[in-house]
């Protein structure tokens, strides 16, 4: 489902990253786990095409997106992915549920007059219901972790990259987000790669892969 | 949800900075809409009245623009006067379809009363100026009828008296030859609503009693000399056969009488290509400068925008939006200021341009439309537009170029 395989990129003076080989078969849930700064959020930045690899593979859900111009990539990540990201990313001037229907206004994947209607579906998924018009700066963290998760999940993806998605939330609400997030991904089967320093977080995951070591100093 | 309103949303979202914006654009152009419009509006009328008549003779001490002004347009002083032997003379050449001599000098509250023969208001004009509201036209001495504006500011109707005053306010007043008003002319958008008109008997007599001369007592004036108050008018308006023989019959005229003729049309055209044609260039610069100032605070604007939402910019990037859907969202949100802009700028032209019509029509005659659109406006609005969409490429170019990764990172 997702394949790298001596994948390389150049992150700096003196510093590289470099994934000798990943596999996450279709509909894991998994734990990218590790240090500050050992190159979990690379990883997952490679995967979903946010960064480009300068060298090696990246094969997503049989498609090797390296070969993809800008464009196409654009759209396979907004067809494919699903974002959660540790300060929830809810974009301010939008309602609860617009902010969901932007996650499927970019990609090609819901019809529009569904819009609206999967927005909701999905708000009432993660409990929401009452906050559909709610704009995020009135909204607890919890939920606004939670709106990111219906955001990210609206468009049927593929695969939920979630970075850090428990970072900036209280240990209860941390533990009900976790909750919903596993929770979804299993019904939607979807593949969950979820990035953490925290071992508490990550033994909550299925499976694990460590990131140690995966960015190198002075890599040529 | 389409880019329109997701470039609305974030325009709302920082509402009061844009609205300073919108009118900082509104107010350039509010400048650059009321001078075009005025300009055009106010020439068009002129330009109107001026075709009214091909002609005007009159004293040679006036300049050929003043005497267009004085007597087409009862808006200066005229100087001297020219013998109504003219008339006679002037009324047997072929060329000439309508002469109408008219005599200037007293006024009643300001008002000019003009003193003219009835083939003025019985000649046959094209968009007829003299149409009456009510009453008669004058058919004895000291009989009047008022222009539409001197009825409606002075509360006179048909049947009341006036006394006129020799020259303008502050002369002394011809008491013992009181006016009766026999007529008001309806509303014509022309000076005449602003004029009292009254047979050339009236002003005679009333100059005759008290030793004067008619229209012959202002100040720095000269008269026909040697002639009596009967034998001189101020002018002679006159309509030709055709405009083509216009400039003809004017060389002849100046060979001939002892008199000068000027064509008013021609006169307005130097007015505004030269003087007004100046001013207008001032003050439209000054408009295009207020909205590159404007263009340059959407820049600023929106750029500060752009670099306080790359966060923004970068989850739609993550969300599949493509490089050129955030170059185009930023852009509509400089398009919306200044299309926002350009409504306030158009309210703001108009509402000026209606009260200046007020203070127009109140002391030239004129009506001018406050809402009109002509090519030198949609030229200005269009140039308005596209400074706006320059203003907005190099933080569209920004956003364009953003690093999606490391603005994600970043907290």
């Amino acid at each position: 489902m997702v394949i790298l395989e001596k994948v390389r990129r150049k992150l700096g003076p003196g510093a590289a990253f470099f994934c000798e080989s990943f596999h996450a078969p279709p509909g894991v849930q998994m734990a990218l786990w590790g240090p500050s700064g050992c190159g979990k959020s690379t990883m997952l930045n490679l995967i979903s095409g946010l960064l480009r690899a300068d060298d090696g593979i990246i094969r997503v859900d049989g498609q090797e997106t390296q070969g993809l111009k800008e464009g196409d990539l654009d759209g396979f990540r907004g067809e494919r992915f699903g974002f959660v990201f540790q300060t929830f990313n809810l974009l301010a001037p939008f309602s609860a549920l617009n902010n969901v229907i932007l996650g499927m206004r970019f990609a090609d994947v819901v019809p529009a007059k569904e819009w609206k209607g999967r927005a909701k579906e999905m708000l009432e998924r993660v409990h929401l219901r009452h906050r559909l018009h709610s704009k995020p700066a009135t909204m607890s963290v919890g939920e606004r972790q939670r709106v990111a998760i219906a955001r990210a999940l609206v468009n049927h993806p593929k695969i939920i990259v979630a970075d850090e998605p428990t970072g900036s939330l209280d240990p209860k609400t941390s533990e009900a987000v976790m909750d919903l997030l596993l929770e979804l991904c299993r019904e939607e089967a979807v593949t969950l790669l979820l990035v953490t320093h925290d071992e508490s977080i990550a033994q909550r995951v299925p499976e694990r892969f460590d990131c140690t070591g995966l960015v190198k100093e002075a890599l040529s | 949800m389409s880019l329109w309103h997701i470039a609305w949303s974030y325009l709302w979202n920082r509402r009061f900075t844009t609205c300073l914006t919108i009118l900082s654009v509104g107010l350039g152009v509010g400048l650059i809409s009321t001078v075009l419009t005025l300009r055009e509006e106010t020439r068009k009328r002129f330009e109107e009245e001026g075709q009214a008549f091909d002609m005007v003779m009159g004293s040679k001490l006036n300049s050929p623009l003043d005497l267009v002004l004085s007597t087409v347009y009862f808006l200066s002083q005229h100087k001297g006067n020219i013998a109504l032997s003219n008339y006679e003379r002037l009324t047997q050449e072929e060329e000439v379809k309508g002469a109408f001599p008219i005599s200037l000098g007293d006024t009643f509250k300001g008002f000019k009363i003009v003193g003219t023969t009835l083939e003025l208001f019985h000649f046959d004009w094209a968009r007829n100026p003299y149409t009456l509201a009510e009453g008669s036209y004058f058919q004895k001495p000291f009989e009047a009828v008022l222009g539409a504006t001197v009825a409606e500011e002075t509360g006179r109707k048909v049947g009341d008296s006036f006394i006129s005053t020799h020259g303008m306010i502050g002369g002394h007043t011809h008491a013992d030859h009181p006016y009766t008003i026999a007529g008001i002319l309806a509303r014509s958008g022309t000076p005449n609503d602003r004029a009292v008109f009254t047979g050339l008997e009236s002003i005679w007599v009333a100059h005759e009693h008290g030793g004067e001369e008619p229209a012959n007592h202002e100040e720095g004036e000269d008269h026909a000399d040697g002639i009596g108050v009967r034998d001189q008018v101020t002018a002679m308006l006159i309509k030709l056969e055709s405009p083509a023989l216009r400039f003809q019959f004017r060389k002849r005229v100046n060979l001939e009488y002892n008199a000068m003729a000027v064509i008013p049309i021609e006169e307005i055209r130097k007015l505004y290509d030269q003087l007004l044609g100046m001013a207008k260039a001032v003050l439209l610069a000054i408009g295009y400068l207020v909205v590159v100032i404007s263009s340059i605070s959407i820049l600023i604007g929106l750029y500060m925008a752009i670099l306080q939402r790359k966060r923004d910019l970068a989850v739609m990037r993550a969300l599949g939006a493509s490089k050129g859907e955030i170059f185009g969202a930023v852009l509509i949100e400089a398009f919306w200021v200044t299309l926002l802009g350009l409504g306030a700028g158009w309210i703001i032209g108009t509402g000026t341009c209606w009260l200046l019509g007020l203070y127009l029509a109140r002391y030239t005659g004129f009506q001018v439309s406050a809402i009109t659109m002509n090519a030198d406006l949609v030229t200005a609005y269009s140039a308005v537009v596209l400074m706006g969409l320059v203003a907005g490429i190099l933080p569209a170019w920004q956003a364009y170029r953003s690093d999606v990764a490391r603005d994600l990172a970043e907290l």
